[in-house]
């Protein structure tokens, strides 16, 4: 029904993962038995956070996570069947301000040999070698979104930061400034101003993934 | 694992519902979003950044290549995945007791949804059904929902101030200030890192 | 109005109030009890220690109806000191009670309250390692509290909880190590109402009026004349009262179900979770803080202190009856105007003393969103927001959805501010008590989400400003909203908090009922 809110975009996709162990010619795999869901789900946990995740790097992401569905869950009862998946899936949720195809080139050409990694366990993939053909893959594992909640906005996530920065900066401006007089406190906003540079939405800001207020 | 990144938490929640009833909870989406009266308590409650429903069809699992096996499920799916500030016992208790019906609407034909109260069947429900999330990344860990629509607002209001306000006389700017104050007096709470959601270290 | 006289509303639910400890269903100040000690048992072997257990129940004050005002009978009725009793999760244990029953306890209370600092805010100086000597062992297993009229009832019946505990030397010892006056080291806590005058007030150490808003819960026995304003908010604007499990375990609560409990039943229902903090005040710092403020604060002292609390200082009346020098000016002399007709015997003097009263208890913030009359960080709009978190016009189940599951019974007390002159490292402060059905949701949620957060308020990472964890950092602050309408008064900024308030020590207990400590001390509990 909806994956766009506004302009802001909810993506979801389910990529199926390769049964079995990994290339079975790796004898490093073998020692470790391991299957290439487990695979992914290693790099998955490994990945940098924050500041340093793949996603800081990919322009617009508000909120985004991988994981892998195993299966799905009998609902214990009588009266109810007993369903199966026959592949686990890597599940990618992103929630982003803008088109898809722009997001997933950037998140490709960004963040090129982080998404071969992760992706190379899933069906399919091989046939994957540039941004493009990421964003058809991606197309190809895309569920559309019944229901789209946005509870904040769906502005670009630089004008998101730098109103962040702005409105922590002037939080604290406010506080410095009371009981100054009248032409005190006109200069000193001028100065803020030349601070904070309102109409620069890159510099200064907080950036993606920061994890404290302070610059 | 984590599900959580700053002040926000990651949940997925995946819960199989009768193809033909998946049919009526697409309608009662459809009724949501005709009568977004329907969104009200959750807008209010305003501690999701974004949330989704998906429903996935028991054919439409993704197929990739002939070397991938065909699912064949008796059930269609319906995947939850939330970003919401708090932990998870605050975000579940405040849901179940401001809007119950909403919940139950959202949810309603899903097999084995046991209603929003009694809350711990609906605990239980959640958290039975819930996936672990691998890799989750925030764009802002320091802010929650509130603290981005607060921003926004407080931002475009202070670009129109510096607009009409930096010729005026000293006194004329500090009345036009002290009325920009008071208009943004509810965004001028401070941030910092949240408190912790996490039981990892309990 | 309809049910202020009693009659329109009765009480639908009946507790055996005989089974349930006093303090969970009185604040005992409220009946003539000035005065508390406070101690902690530690238990060594289990058998001697049920012993000591089972001849102190008959000391314990259960929750039976007493009449509030002095009737002439009052001493046939009402003891002349009260009793009662908790368990650490660590206490249970000693006491023997099966690891099944010991699992079914809820996570926060087998941890404890140090395990727990990082989600209370008890960081800094208020992290555990400066706690009270008594609380840097892991044995504290009981607390005994004893209230009464005055000292000589608190040191007779301390005297004969000794006696007990020394004809069971090797199953009970009362510990030491609570800080007390002038560097003292003593075996108890002592507690008391702040005196003017001779007589007991509801003064807490910071100048404060303490001790009005409470919650009122079905079945707890109080008058019904209390619960408008104390119960929960409807949408006619009306109160009921709140589910009984909302307090006491074994009963429905709020959200129509039994509250989660251990096994078996007899061992947890009507009984609760009560936590217990030691929360140290700085009056020098405070006092000091607010001169200085006071200074730049367009309005008095008085006003300003209220602008914290929600509350003024002198007599309790909350900001939303009088938000301005100028309106509690007016109260007050309406307030006189009343006493002197009530005085002169003028009987529509003392329904309109009661109307007005009633308006001390009896409000919402629903006509002040803004908060330009109670700030929306007023510790009062902090720790019971009423209906205020509904912001739109029925977008929520009730008013007050968000705070039916987070009210706290609150059961403190002062104490110190005697001995030795008030200042930052005199002994003194209040012994916060809260009772609850789930110490998480109600008490932890209430001081992580509510009074070191701001998220729900929209206030960010603001805090409260009497009780938060600052540390006099610039934006360690409290706004004062200003007004829109009345001559636009811009917001105030309390800006560079320190803090006011550290905590000193305490725990997390469970307060059996009758019928459960009676089979504890027999070892009767069997969740088989
Ligand atoms: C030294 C520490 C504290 C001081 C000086 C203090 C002071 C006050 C004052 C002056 C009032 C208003 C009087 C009244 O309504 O009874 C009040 C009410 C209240 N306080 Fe505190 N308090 C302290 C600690 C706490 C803590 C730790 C909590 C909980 C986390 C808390 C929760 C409440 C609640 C629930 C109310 C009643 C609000 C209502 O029902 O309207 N207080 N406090």
């Amino acid at each position: 029904m909806a994956n766009t809110s506004g302009n802001a975009y909810g993506l979801t996709a389910l990529c199926p993962i390769i049964n079995g162990h990994t290339n079975d010619s790796n004898p490093l795999y073998k020692a470790a038995g391991e299957s290439h869901d487990k695979e992914v789900r290693r790099i998955l946990q490994a990945l940098p956070l924050n500041q340093e995740s793949p996603f800081a790097n990919t322009d617009n992401t508000y909120l985004a996570r991988l994981f892998i569905l195993n299966d799905v869950f009998f609902q214990q009862g009588n009266d109810f069947k007993r369903d199966q998946l026959k592949s686990k899936y890597l599940c990618f949720n992103s929630n982003f301000h803008g088109e898809l195809e722009p997001y997933l080139t950037s998140l490709w050409n960004n963040n090129e040999n982080q998404v071969r990694e992760i992706w190379q366990h899933c069906v399919a993939f091989e046939s994957v070698s540039n941004a493009n053909d990421f964003v058809r893959y991606i197309k190809s594992c895309q569920l559309t979104t019944t229901l789209f909640f946005n509870g904040s906005n769906d502005q670009p996530v630089a004008e998101q930061l730098k109103a962040l920065y702005v409105k922590q900066m002037f939080s604290e401006f406010v506080l410095t400034q009371q009981g100054k007089s009248a032409a005190e406190l006109k200069q000193a906003f001028k100065y803020f101003l030349q601070r904070v540079q309102l109409n620069d939405v890159k510099s200064p800001s907080w950036k993606p993934g920061q994890t404290e207020v302070a610059l | 694992m984590s599900n959580i990144a700053g002040k926000a938490y990651a949940m997925n929640v995946i819960t199989p519902i009768p193809w033909w009833k998946a049919i009526w909870q697409h309608a009662a989406f459809k009724f949501v979003v005709r009568f977004p009266s329907n969104l009200k308590g959750l807008i209010n409650l305003s501690l999701i950044h974004y949330a989704r429903w998906t429903i996935i069809g028991r054919n439409s699992f993704p197929h990739l290549a002939p070397s991938q096996p065909k699912e064949d499920l008796h059930y269609s799916y319906m995947m939850f995945e939330s970003n919401f500030n708090g932990s998870w016992d605050q975000y579940i208790d405040s849901f179940s007791f401001a809007i119950p019906e909403g919940l139950d609407l959202f949810w309603r034909f899903n097999i084995g949804y046991p209603k929003s109260i009694p809350l711990h069947g609906f605990y239980n429900y959640i958290r039975f059904n819930q996936i672990e999330t691998d890799h989750f990344y925030n764009a802002y860990p320091c802010a929650s929902s509130n603290d981005v629509k607060s921003a926004t607002h407080l931002y475009d209001n202070l670009k129109d101030f510096t607009e009409t306000s930096l010729e005026l006389s000293d006194e004329d700017f500090e009345q036009a200030y002290n009325a920009l104050l008071l208009d943004n007096q509810q965004y001028l709470g401070c941030m910092e890192a949240g408190p912790s959601l996490s039981l990892k270290e309990y | 109005m309809s049910y202020i006289d009693g009659i329109s509303m009765k009480e639908s639910k009946s507790l055996d109030l005989y089974d349930i400890q006093g303090n969970v269903c009185k604040g005992y100040g409220r009946y003539g009890f000035p005065k508390a000690r406070y101690c902690f048992l530690s238990f060594q072997h289990t058998h001697s220690a049920r012993e000591f257990l089972a001849l102190l129940i008959e000391k314990i004050t259960t929750a039976e109806t007493w009449p509030v005002s002095e009737s002439s009978d009052h001493h046939r009725i009402k003891p002349n000191s009260t009793l009662n009793l908790g368990f650490t999760y660590s206490g249970l244990k000693k006491l023997g009670l099966p690891e099944r029953s010991l699992k079914g306890f809820p996570v926060d209370f087998t941890m404890g309250m140090k395990a727990r600092s990082e989600i209370l805010g008890d960081t800094g100086i208020s992290a555990p390692e400066h706690w009270d000597d008594i609380w840097q062992q892991d044995n504290v297993h009981a607390w005994v509290a004893i209230n009464a009229r005055d000292q000589d009832a608190i040191e007779f019946e301390f005297n004969a909880l000794g006696d007990l505990v020394t004809q069971h030397p090797d199953g009970v010892r009362i510990m030491s190590g609570i800080k007390g006056p002038n560097n003292t080291i003593l075996p108890y806590q002592d507690a008391s109402a702040v005196f003017e005058n001779g007589l007991p007030t509801a003064k807490e150490h910071f100048g404060f009026t303490d001790g009005i808003g409470n919650p009122y819960f079905e079945g707890c026995g109080n008058s019904m004349s209390r619960l408008p304003g104390r119960g929960k908010l409807m949408r006619d604007g009306s109160w009921q009262p709140l589910a009984t499990g909302e307090f006491v375990l074994g009963h429905v609560d709020e959200a129509q179900e039994y509250p989660p409990a251990p096994e078996p039943k007899l061992l947890s229902r009507n009984g609760t979770y009560m936590v217990y903090r030691k929360l140290h005040e700085n009056v020098d710092t405070f006092n000091g803080y607010i001169d200085n403020l006071a200074k730049d604060f367009d309005g008095s002292r008085d006003l300003l202190m209220a602008k914290m609390s929600g509350r003024w200082p002198d007599n309790g009346a909350p900001l939303t009856l009088a938000a301005t020098d100028e309106e509690k000016e007016t109260l007050d002399a309406k307030m006189a105007s009343i006493e002197l007709r009530v005085s002169e015997g003028d009987k529509s003097a003392l329904i309109e003393r009661k109307e007005l009263r009633r308006q001390w208890v009896d409000f919402t913030f629903n006509d002040d969103k803004s908060g330009s009359r109670c700030p929306v960080g007023a510790h009062i709009r902090r720790t019971n927001t009423r209906g205020s978190l509904e912001t739109e016009h029925k977008a929520f189940h009730r008013p007050g959805a968000l705070v039916d599951r987070r009210r706290l019974m609150r059961r403190g007390l002062p104490y110190g501010g005697i001995d030795e002159a008030k200042s930052d490292s005199a002994e003194q402060g209040i012994i916060f008590m809260s009772i609850g059905a789930s110490i998480e949701r109600q008490f932890e949620f209430v001081q992580q989400q509510w009074v070191n957060y701001s998220n729900d308020f929209k206030l960010g990472n603001d805090k409260d400003p009497l009780i938060g964890s600052h540390d006099g950092k610039l934006t360690d602050k409290h706004i004062i909203q200003g007004c829109p309408i009345k001559g636009a008064k811009p917001p105030f900024f309390c800006t560079q908090m320190p803090r006011f308030v550290e905590t000193r020590g305490g725990d997390y207990f469970f307060i059996p009922s009758i019928s459960a400590l009676r089979m504890i001390a027999e070892g009767l509990i069997d969740p088989s």
